[in-house]
């Protein structure tokens, strides 16, 4: 299959200062896949969202998203474009309605005419009916995230970014919010790249996993290989973790 | 829309409002003194609901309220010394130019996201640079005031005897930058602005692009400050650099803040019941302690920072509500008691 990869970096290198955060990573996203994204604390996970979805400028390296070269591009185009994403703390528009904040992503495609209907649509999907006129601030985090979702979905994006969407749900929650995932990627045929500590989730959801450490990406492949895959385990448990397992 | 909507309690209100507010100078009788009062009070409510644009929406802390305002006077003052041309004209090139300037300095500000208090600073040095430029710039400002003619008609050069015809066009400005403010809250726009108010990058993945919405929200802010500046001009009858009054500029980001930030009528509400109070406040005790009536200001201030952080319109929107279940109710009783006989 040579189908062009939806989204595809190469050599991106983020600094802040000496710390070199992202060190020349490459990955691709192919269509219609759901991508997972992992490694220890620090290992610059979110900098590279950051650095995809156009919040940080990188040093060096190119992005490229549904075959253009989007590296530097301000985050409002890119999302024009069709790429949206959800951020680790959730980033709640505290004092405005679930129904407003949804809005405010809905105008991306819509205007003052049609953009009620596809509130109305996102809301349903993401299951916020019951708390649509509620102000964010008074919501817990299992609806924060459902909200986070739901405002990039009003976007009407191909690719979503999520950013550990769900850290800090319970096992009910988190079921609820991986069926949703995954109906989206077939029913909407929306890739996704999730970043992810909750191992339950990305063993669940993800075809392809890509392991990042101190910046650099060490592993890539089906979350059966990466369970398996040496560097990957001395990432998180160390190197004896590794001898104690080959002994 | 029905007939119900129109006469909920919010609406009702309103009319009140309004309908008071043109009553009262025909009412009262009232005297040349309190009709400047209440002008100058419409024109800080004008002002407090412009800014909730900028400052309630966006929320760009923006301190530079009289430095357009200024800018508005200056030029419609000088089109009207120099050539001869109606403040009814200068007044809109005043906002223009405002508008102009507001441009000038939000493009690079807004771009490079400045924020909070260095957004206030900045703004707020604009006021300071206005001012000693216009002391300096003698054929238009200098320290001496420059007076501006009355001329054959008081409608051309808009220079009334009586202060009733600016309370009334003061009245007229206020309900439209009302209209502006609710088209606006209810807009892209303004959906955009209120997310940016609290999380930028939040909002620019969602496909705001942040920079020219806050450009938008600055220009509608700066030329409504603008225009009001060449009413202002008329109203006193003379341009001077005074005009750029830093406290001034505060005192309308206070009654934005105090008001209730991006609820469209909380900054206009908050002016009327500040700038009145502190107006009174001056009158009874500016002759025995000059400078109590700041004070006393200063106090209710503090009293609604502790305790009213969002400003007091959330509490007049809990009254309204609480009024709303309590008309809905009574007409309920009302239909259960006729089901029942």
């Amino acid at each position: 299959m040579d189908v062009e990869p939806i989204l595809k970096v190469t050599n991106l290198t983020k600094k802040f200062g000496n710390l070199v955060a992202v060190n020349r990573a490459s990955l691709e996203v192919n269509r219609g896949e759901i991508v997972g994204l992992i490694g220890p604390n620090g290992a610059g996970k979110t900098t590279l969202f950051n650095a995809i979805s156009g919040l940080y400028r990188p040093e060096e390296g190119t992005v490229f998203f549904k075959g253009m070269n989007v590296t530097n591009w301000l985050p409002h185009k890119i999302c024009k474009l069709g790429m949206s994403r959800t951020f680790q703390v959730t980033r709640a528009f505290t004092h405005m309605t679930v129904e407003d904040t949804v809005r405010v992503g809905a105008y991306n495609r819509f205007n003052e005419k049609n953009v009620q209907d596809k509130v109305d649509q996102v809301i349903k999907v993401c299951d916020l009916v019951d708390i649509r006129k509620r102000v964010c601030e008074d919501l817990g985090l299992a609806s924060l995230r459902k909200v986070e979702l739901a405002r990039a979905l009003a976007t009407e994006p191909e690719m979503l970014l999520l950013d550990e969407a769900g850290a800090g749900l319970n096992a009910t929650e988190l079921a609820v919010f991986m069926d949703l995932i995954k109906k989206l990627n077939q029913e909407s045929q929306i890739t996704f790249c999730v970043v992810e500590h909750v191992m339950q989730m990305v063993m669940g959801l993800c075809q392809r996993i890509v392991v990042l450490d101190s910046g650099e990406i060490i592993a890539a492949g089906t979350p059966n290989e990466i369970s398996n895959n040496a560097r990957v385990i001395e990432a998180y448990l160390g190197k004896r973790a590794v001898h104690a397992r080959n002994q | 829309m029905n007939v119900k909507n129109l006469f909920n309690p919010r609406n009702i209100l309103i009319l009140i409002g309004v309908g008071i507010a043109l009553a009262i100078p025909l009412i009262f009788n009232a005297s040349q003194y309190v009709m400047l009062l209440m002008t100058t009070v419409l024109l800080y409510a004008i002002l407090a609901s412009a800014w909730n644009i900028i400052g309630g929406m966006a929320g760009q802390l923006d301190l530079a309220a009289a430095a357009y305002l200024g800018l508005g006077a200056f030029t419609t003052g000088t089109l009207l010394i120099r050539w001869n041309i109606t403040p009814w004209v200068g007044m809109f090139l005043g906002g223009l130019v405002a508008t102009a300037l507001a441009m000038l300095i939000g493009f690079p500000l807004f771009g490079f996201k400045v924020k909070e208090l260095w957004y206030a600073l900045s703004s707020s040095a604009l006021v300071v640079v206005l001012q000693s430029l216009f002391m300096m710039w003698n054929e238009v400002g200098g320290p001496t005031e420059k007076y501006l003619p009355i001329g054959t008609s008081p409608w051309y050069s808009l220079r009334f005897n009586d202060y009733m015809p600016y309370y009334y066009l003061m009245l007229i400005i206020l309900v439209v930058v009302l209209l502006v403010n609710r088209w606006i809250r209810y807009s892209k726009l303004g959906y955009s602005l209120l997310a940016l108010g609290e999380d930028e990058d939040a909002v620019e993945v969602l496909g705001v692009n942040s920079q020219s919405s806050k450009l938008k929200a600055l220009a509608i802010y700066a030329f409504i400050c603008g225009v009001v500046g060449g009413i202002f001009a008329s109203i006193y009858g003379y341009v001077h650099p005074a005009f750029f009054d830093t406290s001034m500029s505060m005192e309308i980001a206070i009654l934005g803040i105090v008001g209730g930030m991006g609820f469209i009528y909380g900054p206009a509400l908050a002016a009327i019941v500040m700038v009145s109070f502190r107006e009174v406040l001056r009158a009874s005790l500016g002759s025995q302690l000059a400078g109590l009536y700041l004070a006393v200001y200063a106090i209710i201030l503090i009293v609604v920072a502790l305790y009213q952080p969002r400003g007091i319109a959330p509490l007049v929107e809990r009254g309204i509500k609480k009024a709303q279940t309590y008309f809905v109710e009574l007409t309920r009783g009302r239909r259960a008691d006729i089901k029942s006989h």
